[in-house]
């Protein structure tokens, strides 16, 4: 999974993800959009077969773009490790 | 959140999940068919065909046998040490069929397949491979591999892999007069009359039809069907080729892996 930075200023970052699909970045929208200084975030496949998603993430006044993607992967990681917790602890209970 | 096992035996499982979002859930779904690795037959060498059918169509029909996995033993061809194109002992398994019909017209079934690898063999030995009439011979070998569902269906670990909203139905004792007539139509018996009184019998049943709001006479209907924001209720059929419960424990660790990555790379 490579990363590719199209784009960065102030508040916009705009980021092609190779490899990456509707999986990954669908969930990625959905936290970075529960994020107060989140102004506009998506992404887009420009067509289906042939190309990487771009993520696209805006944010309001001082903050920083970037620092707001890496909080978004960082809390992405956290449901995911409270689930994994969770689930071994569900297993165990059967 | 909160997890519960609902059911689960060797190839089934049925869980719930609460105070998740749909995103996360659906990609754990996505994971689970596309990215999470099992083996398949990949490429054949035909040394005799004298069958009906083509080489092509057998190799075909060789790669949808489910196979068991050891996803600890093997690696995925693109990420194994040894580069070749061939594949080495840690990427590949060979499998051996040397099939004759000697006496009349014969099925072959998966069960003939011999592996160099005991724990690497057909899940079922009873699936049809073709038939051979009198005389006819198949003989070859096949090289079995990792890959993911994304590039070929016979990757894919799951042959069933879905979630649903919890339901939540509710029914206005104020409206309703007891009629019975939700609990004719609902195709899943979800609905009972109990004590002439309409009572939900089986909640995780329902899969949100709203037949029953349909069938009701009062207007507005004396029941409602909805569902649960954040809770859901998943389905996991395995193919046979790993557990179903490490297929949840692998599609979230390749979560982890590609979260980390792009972690990385961003910094």
């Amino acid at each position: 999974m490579k990363v590719k930075i199209l784009k960065e200023t102030a508040n916009e970052l705009k980021i092609e993800i190779e490899g990456a699909g509707h999986t990954l970045c669908n969930l990625l929208q959905k936290i970075l959009l529960e994020d107060e200084n989140v102004d506009l975030a998506g992404y887009d496949i420009p067509h289906p077969l042939a190309s990487n998603p771009i993520v696209y993430v805006r944010t309001k006044g001082k903050a920083k773009p970037k620092q707001a993607l890496l909080n978004a992967l960082k809390k992405a990681k956290d449901i995911n490790k409270e689930f994994s917790k969770t689930f071994e602890k569900a297993l165990k209970k059967i | 959140m909160e997890i519960k096992v609902l059911e689960k035996d060797d190839s089934n499982m049925r869980f719930l999940v609460k105070g998740v979002d749909v995103q996360y859930v659906n990609t754990l779904r996505r994971l689970m068919l596309a990215e999470v690795p099992c083996m398949a037959i990949d490429e054949v060498v035909v040394i005799e065909n004298s069958s009906v059918l083509q080489d092509e169509f057998i190799a075909h029909r060789l790669g949808l046998i489910p196979l068991k996995t050891n996803l600890d033993e093997y690696n995925l061809p693109e990420e194994c040490p040894c580069k070749s194109e061939f594949g080495c002992n840690l990427c590949r398994v060979t499998l051996t069929l040397d099939a004759e019909a000697k006496e009349g017209t014969r099925t072959i079934y998966s069960g003939e397949l011999i592996s160099e690898n005991p724990e690497i063999v057909p899940v079922k030995e009873n699936i049809p491979i073709m038939k051979l009439t009198k005389g006819q011979k198949l003989k070859l070998e096949a090289y079995a591999r990792l890959g993911r569902g994304k590039k070929h269906a016979k990757w894919q670990p799951v042959s069933l892999c879905a979630y649903k909203y919890f339901p939540k139905i509710e029914i206005l004792e104020k409206n309703c007069d007891n009629c019975g007539k939700c609990v004719e139509i609902c195709p899943r018996k979800v609905l009972a009359k109990t004590d002439g009184k309409v009572e939900v019998r089986d909640l995780m049943a329902c899969t949100l039809c709203q037949d029953c709001v349909e069938a009701c006479p009062k207007n507005p209907p004396a029941i409602q069907v909805k569902w649960e924001k954040n809770s859901f209720i998943f389905n996991l059929e395995s193919t046979g080729a790993l557990p179903p419960e490490r297929i949840v424990k692998e599609a979230l660790k390749i979560l982890d892996g590609q979260l980390k990555e792009i972690e990385k790379q961003i910094r």
